[in-house]
């Protein structure tokens, strides 16, 4: 999956604005938003919400989790844990980077934020880095890997289902004897994972 | 051709094809009438017994099937004690595009023809050792640019899927909005042309 | 060794990236000889077996046919492989360069795939057609969209183009549009059109 797919599936996120408009409810396949009213807080999908603030229709009132001091802790936690730590969202990276690029002004020490959530994911990759290698090296028959968000699943998303794929192969039919494996065995058409993912 | 060779099994698979034409030493346990041509250095009409030549993977396949085995088959050299040693000594070092490009699909052919197990061993072995190079190389953590030119065709598919998905993971992290670009066969069709245009003139 | 010809096509397929090298009549039909006459081979050694009385030459025969039947099955994968990695390469142009091929990549087609090729843009665009009431073109929206209208450059002097309300504008190189989205994604992607973030 290209990094702008996973966007695409990040906006579908719900996130509060305040429009600084009237409007009645909008009937979408997704689901109604609205009605708006001005000054009046409304959750809409996070693609209508970035949408209406490019054309100055609305203020962005930032998640919960978008502050100096929550995200400080996490990125302590980070650091000290072997293990992933969970993150307040799902879609982090894809809300900071969302956020941060159009509506900057609507996050309070966005400039801090912007450097503590960068930390944490150049943490959270050295890792996920360090752990693909330690699954393919020991290379049992599963691993598990907990609290990853989608863009980090992503990121090692060909890689790591080809490599452990190439090792499947090497292993199996181990004891199997001289055989004709190209025809003996059922078709398995296209490993391209760029395509598949 | 714009196409992911996939890998055996698979018909139709190019890479394993080109992998499967690679030759094996071997010895024929018993006359072969009217084959004598198989051997070029002799003019018989028949193939004789004890005869050694090297015969390409797909062919040892299907003459050494089950009891009738028309031919004994030996290791190729570099999957032989003294290229195991070397790759157990240190996987990371080895030039494995000089060994062979298609060092892990033969021997996963060849394997069948190994009774004892050390070349499966020994695949595995180098695979999983070689593989944080691979992944560290594709994620621009690598110094050393001569590495790429020492990987197997199987690394280096590995390499430039890595690769791709970096570049774009990378690219989305500083890049806003999805652009829309020409695509990938228009981009190389265009360059072709100017190259040719270049020679021409 | 039997089985070359059919390599030396495979490898010919194997050395083109991202391009289709002119179909090699001379080659496919010399390996369609070589599987002929190995039939031959067969079909003399089991006369020769039928009337040979002695079991021991039958059965050292079975050696001959089993060598024979292997350079078939070899060749014919081979063929098959040719033809059907050029089909496929040739399926991924129809959806890179659109329905009208360059005449450089043209040439290097047989007649017959030239005519998969027209059949297989027809049918694609009669299954576009049926979507629907009135078709979904399912070549645009390659990526997800961001905004309805965006801006292009023309890198080359294309002439006339007719947008779908009717009116036409004259495209010249380095002339510079604020278009739909989706009228220009095509352009986009057979290189005429530059897209200006």
């Amino acid at each position: 999956m290209n990094p702008d797919e996973a966007e695409f599936l990040g906006e579908k996120q719900f996130i509060s604005i305040i429009p600084t408009f009237n409007s009645g409810v909008v009937h979408l396949i997704s689901g109604d938003v609205g009605p708006f009213r001005a000054s009046l807080p409304t959750r809409v999908p996070l693609w209508m919400a970035i949408n209406l603030k490019q054309q100055q229709k609305c203020k962005i009132q930032h998640p919960e989790w978008m502050n100096v001091d929550q995200l400080e802790r996490i990125k302590e936690d980070e650091k000290k844990d072997k293990f992933f730590t969970k993150m307040p969202s799902e879609q982090y990276m894809i809300e900071a980077k969302l956020l941060l690029g159009c509506a900057s002004d609507d996050v309070p020490k966005a400039d801090d934020i912007r450097t503590i959530i960068k930390d944490i994911w150049d943490i959270r990759m050295a890792k996920l880095r360090s752990s693909v290698n330690n699954v393919l090296k020991s290379a049992d028959s599963y691993a598990e890997f907990k609290n990853l968000t989608v863009m980090e699943i992503n990121s090692i998303r060909p890689i790591l289902p080809h490599a452990l794929d190439q090792i499947y192969r090497m292993k199996i039919n181990k004891h199997q004897g001289a055989q004709s494996t190209t025809l003996s065995t059922p078709f398995r058409t296209s490993t391209s994972f760029s395509n598949l993912s | 051709m714009a196409l992911h060779p996939s890998y055996a099994p698979n018909f139709y698979s190019i890479e394993d094809i080109l992998a499967t034409q690679e030759r094996i030493p071997c010895k024929f346990l018993g006359n072969v009438p009217d084959m004598g041509h198989l051997n070029p250095s002799t003019l018989e009409k028949d193939l004789a017994a004890g005869t050694v030549l090297e015969l390409p993977v797909w062919l040892v396949q299907e003459l050494s099937l089950g009891r009738h085995s028309i031919v004994a088959t030996e290791l190729p050299k570099i999957y032989k004690e003294s290229y195991r040693e070397i790759l157990k000594a240190d996987a990371c070092a080895v030039d494995l595009h000089k060994f062979n490009l298609y060092f892990y699909e033969l021997g996963k052919h060849i394997k069948h023809f190994d009774r004892k197990g050390d070349v499966h061993d020994i695949l595995l072995h180098t695979f999983k050792t070689r593989f944080r190079q691979i992944m560290d190389l594709a994620d621009h953590s690598v110094s050393d640019p001569t590495v790429q030119e020492r990987l197997e065709t199987l690394e280096a598919r590995l390499f430039s899927d890595a690769y791709d998905a970096r570049t774009k993971l990378n690219a989305w992290l500083v890049e806003s909005g999805a652009i829309l670009e020409a695509a990938n066969m228009v981009v190389n069709h265009k360059k072709r042309k100017r190259m040719n245009l270049d020679i021409i003139m | 060794m039997y089985g070359e010809k059919g390599f030396a096509l495979i490898k010919e397929l194997s050395r083109c990236k991202e391009t289709l090298p002119p179909y090699n009549t001379d080659l496919v039909n010399a390996v369609s000889n070589e599987i002929k006459q190995l039939l031959e081979q067969i079909k003399d050694a089991q006369s020769t077996s039928d009337n040979e009385s002695a079991l021991v030459t039958a059965g050292s025969k079975i050696s001959t046919i089993t060598i024979a039947h292997a350079g078939i099955k070899r060749n014919l994968r081979c063929l098959l492989s040719y033809h059907y990695n050029r089909i496929k390469c040739l399926r991924t142009m129809r959806w890179e360069f659109g329905s009208i091929l360059p005449a450089d990549i043209k040439v290097n087609l047989s007649a017959e795939e030239i005519e998969w090729f027209s059949k297989y843009s027809q049918m694609l665009a009669s299954y576009m057609r049926s979507i629907g009431d009135e078709g979904v073109n399912l070549a645009i929206d390659m990526k997800p969209p961001k905004a309805l209208y965006i801006e292009v450059r023309c890198l080359v002097d294309y002439g006339r183009f007719e947008l779908t309300d009717g009116s036409v504008l004259l495209l010249k190189k380095d002339s510079r549009h604020y278009l739909p989205r989706s009228e220009c994604e095509e352009l986009i992607r057979q290189g005429v059109f530059q897209h200006i973030v």
